[in-house]
């Protein structure tokens, strides 16, 4: 794993939570910085750090704490990668229906922190509605705990909720509790092109009525994409491809493809192909592992025509958008096979006209994050994150009773001032 | 409180049929659902605006007066409960749908808008807001954001907070947010920190909410049991083999009996338990789905199993569910109604401590559980008109709470802490 993105003087790997909150209390008495380390599958997201510090290395905690599979929860310690927690899972047939990125190396804490997600959300959500228990060292080196191990509980504030996204500054995630789902019997994706996008955007309208019930629904754009890795190249005419993906049980992945196709070719979009169950896996695992350098968030209905003006912007990119959830995903990598990282020779992420994007998005209501962006040390945490919004200061008041002393993750957020 | 400077500021504001401070309208205030402790408010306010209720706010703080927020007043623990006196806003007159967005599947509402207008509102368009509490025709969406209200289809399509994704609120300064309605991963997420945080961080006034799609089809079932281990152990098997219920809804010994007391549907008096379990998605898996469900009935020792063949008899298995407030109401002049939650597995073991406890206080308690997820509805029979009755009833209420922690759940699954669970967080959160 390399740390690089953070300036380390050491890296300490606690065994245990009494542990991790012994280095938080040491580090509050010096005021000095704290980096939490799950499987650095996302160090470089967020701003910059400010000044150097100590890495917390979580993975010495990737214990299974408790799996009841009858109640449909698991709790587990933050260090536990994702694919090791599936593995688990997979013997009672159950999941997190969260697509989650680097898998193998990727950890349940890390992965609260940072709330990835991927085409499902359009069905299932994103990590906030899975977290249903917290254990926490806030930045004075005090334990914590939120939630519980039932699924449902309202007692006291959802302090689950605040940990999922929060990137460090409220305090070092040691133990989650999720829910989990059972395992689907069957999937399918079925995949149109269209020539334009007004077409495109005719299709996603008419998928608010369908009479399926679709996991995923994604839009997929620009030169990297017509190449299409997975899915073979586009027609020469074609501008953009439109997946939507199917679970369930036999029957009804069955019966949702059939009923989509009649739809579709009702309403003379020609030729879709379906991707049979059999081949169905690699195709979620590709759409669910994309790389993106940028993240544009829009309502649903304003997703064609931001994708439109980021093609005006630069036609090189190269798009994924769960279009269902106006969730639109850029990238100026040449291709869009993992890893992303940009090496010397290839366009360097400065000349990305996120500036212009994040007026634009603006003006629909939306905002721009900044991703990945290894090789420019000048991007603030303003310039990845945008400007603060509304609730700014009540985030910085919030913030500042977990973390008094700002040692968790300095710079890597930015609370406006 | 009837001519003080703060009543005639906040006529002057809001107008004076806006403002309500004589004796006999307030004392309509004095309590909600729970109706166990009361406390009349110093003036009550009825907004029509965010820009009222904000004004409110303001002046209530600089004439350092409690603001207590209210809905429909359908708490079941005392949240809209003026303990401190001064101001309760009630959200009832901003009761407008603002917009129904079906392209973006969402709509956005004013906080008193009623739960069941809105849905009552999308009929046709196939698509509902799925946060339905039992209380839906009255209880306002406002008041289910502050309450993360949950209901009967939960396990299948989660509570309140997984529907909502935008808030205006106005926060204890008067200050005006607006938690925008597009995701900002930039932002700690103080929306899931507002839902549920029953008007102690702000006053809700407009809410964007997730719609979701009518369900092709349903198929409705009813299996009686000889236990509650029994009705139990078939949700298990349901669940284990990857079927997720709509709904599953288990009426214990007691509540039956209760609703055949009253209302004669002729369910059996000795058996143990009654699941109402109901399945719904795209029509063509749900034969295959409803014999599978049946098997495992069967297979748990189910004596009696009947399932709806039509709208009209979904209805009425329904019914015998949705009757047991009108039935507890005809039995027994007061009924606490509680929320506990325990990890599903353990209801059979709660259900038996429950017992114990009733026996002990000699108060009848019966029980209805939203089994799919373990949450537990332990009604507790009395007379309030007889103080040690009242204060057996509230003693009962609290060993069946601290039970629930034993047993390594909560002390409220979707009704929420208001006044009356304040003194048992700190138990809660130390076990
Ligand atoms: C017969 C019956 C059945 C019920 N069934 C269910 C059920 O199935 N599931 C369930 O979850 N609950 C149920 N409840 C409880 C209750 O209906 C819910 O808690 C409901 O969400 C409350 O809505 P309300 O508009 O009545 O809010 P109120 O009772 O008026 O207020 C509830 C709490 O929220 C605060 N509040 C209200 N509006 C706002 C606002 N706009 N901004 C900030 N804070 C506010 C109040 O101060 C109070 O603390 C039931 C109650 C009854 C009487």
């Amino acid at each position: 794993m390399t740390t690089d993105a953070l300036p380390l003087t050491q890296t300490n790997a606690p065994a245990d939570a009494a542990e991790v909150a012994e280095v938080v209390r040491g580090a509050f008495r010096d005021k000095m910085p704290v980096y939490p380390i799950g499987g650095g599958t996302a160090l470089d997201y967020g701003g910059r750090p400010t000044a150097p510090g100590v890495g917390l290395s979580l993975e010495k905690l990737s214990r299974v704490i408790d799996y009841p599979a009858d109640d449909m929860t698991i709790t587990v310690d933050a260090g536990l990668t994702i694919a090791e927690l599936a593995e688990h899972l997979r013997t009672h047939r159950q999941r997190l229906p969260v697509d989650i990125p680097h898998a193998d190396r990727a950890t349940v804490g890390g992965v609260v922190a940072t709330a990835p997600s991927g085409p499902r959300r359009y069905a299932y959500g994103t990590m906030r509605d899975y977290v249903i228990g917290v254990r926490v060292v806030d930045g004075t080196g005090m334990e914590f705990s939120g939630g519980g191990r039932v699924v449902r509980n309202v007692a006291g504030y959802n302090i689950c909720r605040l940990m999922v996204g929060s990137l460090g500054p409220i305090g070092v995630i040691t133990q989650v509790t999720l829910m989990v789902r059972p395992m689907p019997e069957a999937s399918a994706l079925v995949v149109c092109e269209v020539g334009d996008f007004d077409a495109a955007e005719r299709i996603l309208a008419a998928l608010v009525h369908t009479q399926t019930l679709p996991a995923a629904v994604e839009l997929l754009a620009g030169p990297a994409q017509q190449q299409g890795a997975v899915l073979g190249p586009m027609l020469e005419s074609s501008a953009a491809r439109v997946i939507v993906g199917f679970e369930g049980s036999e029957l009804e992945v069955d019966w949702m493809v059939g009923q989509l196709r009649k739809e579709w070719s009702e309403a003379g979009i020609s030729t879709p192909i379906t991707i049979e169950p059999a081949d169905a896996a690699a195709a979620w695992d590709w759409l669910g592992g994309l790389p993106a350098d940028v993240q544009i968030n829009v309502r649903p209905g304003a997703t064609v025509a931001m994708i439109e003006q980021v093609l005006r912007l630069d036609s090189r990119c190269s798009i994924q958008a769960h279009a269902g959830n106006g969730v639109i995903r850029v990238g100026w990598s040449p291709s869009q096979t993992p890893p992303v990282a940009l090496s010397p020779s290839e366009t360097p992420p400065t000349t990305l006209p996120w500036r212009e994007l994040r007026g634009a998005a603006a003006e629909a209501g939306g905002n721009v994050v900044l991703l990945s962006h290894a090789d420019d040390r000048q991007l603030t945490a303003r310039d990845v994150w945008g400007p603060p919004g509304d609730a700014a200061t009540v985030v910085r008041a919030i913030k500042d009773r977990f973390d008094p002393q700002g040692i968790l993750n300095p710079g890597r957020l930015d609370y406006g001032s | 409180m009837i001519h003080t400077p703060l009543v005639r500021e906040l006529r002057a504001r809001l107008g004076a049929e806006n403002v309500l401070s004589a004796p006999s309208e307030l004392a309509v205030y004095d309590c909600d659902a729970y109706t166990i402790e009361r406390r009349r408010p110093d003036v009550v306010v009825l907004p029509q605006s965010t820009q009222q209720v904000a004004e409110v706010v303001k002046l209530a703080k600089r004439h350092d007066v409690p603001v207590v927020p209210r809905g429909a007043g359908t708490s079941l623990s005392g949240g809209c409960v003026p303990l401190g006196g001064g101001v309760v806003v009630v959200l009832a007159r901003m009761n407008r749908i603002v917009e129904i967005d079906l392209r973006n599947r969402m709509a956005v509402v004013e906080a008193g808008v009623p739960n069941l207008r809105l849905t009552q509102h999308l009929a046709g368009t196939g698509y509902h807001f799925a946060p339905d509490p039992a209380s839906q025709a009255a209880s306002t969406i406002g008041g289910n954001v502050a309450t993360n209200a949950g209901g009967p289809h939960t396990l299948k399509y989660g509570v309140t907070v997984n529907h909502v994704f935008g808030i205006e609120a106005v926060l204890g300064d008067g200050w005006i947010v607006r938690l925008a309605p597009v995701e900002n991963p930039r932002e700690l997420d103080l929306i899931g920190l507002i839902v549920g945080s029953e008007g102690t961080l702000g006053i809700v006034t407009k809410i964007w909410v997730r719609l979701t799609r009518d369900p092709q089809d349903y198929r409705t079932m009813r299996a009686v049991f000889n236990t509650v281990d029994d009705a139990t152990r078939t949700v298990t098997r349901v669940i284990a083999a990857g079927i997720i219920p709509a709904a599953v809804e288990l009426m214990d010994q007691g509540i039956m009996a209760a609703i055949e007391e009253t209302m004669h549907f002729g369910l059996p008096l000795d058996a143990g338990a009654m699941l109402v379990i109901e399945l719904d998605g795209p029509a063509v898996g749900l034969d295959a789905q409803q014999e599978r469900v049946i098997e495992f009935c069967r297979d748990c020792g189910a004596r009696e199993l009947l399932h709806a063949a039509d709208s009209r008899q979904r209805e009425r298995l329904w019914q015998c569910r949705k009757s047991s407030g009108a039935a507890l109401g005809r039995l027994s002049p007061s009924f606490l109604c509680q929320d506990g939650v325990v990890p599903r597995t353990r209801l059979p073991e709660i259900l038996r401590r429950i017992a114990e406890i009733g026996r002990k206080h000699q108060l009848r308690i019966v029980n209805l559980a939203h089994a799919g997820d373990g949450n537990v509805h332990p009604n507790v029979l009395f007379d309030d008109r007889d103080p040690d009755q009242v204060t057996r009833a509230l003693a009962a209420g609290r060993e069946l709470l601290e039970a629930c922690i034993q047993c390594g759940g909560s002390i409220t699954a979707e009704h929420g802490i208001g006044i009356e669970k304040v003194d048992l967080m700190e138990r809660l959160f130390s076990e």
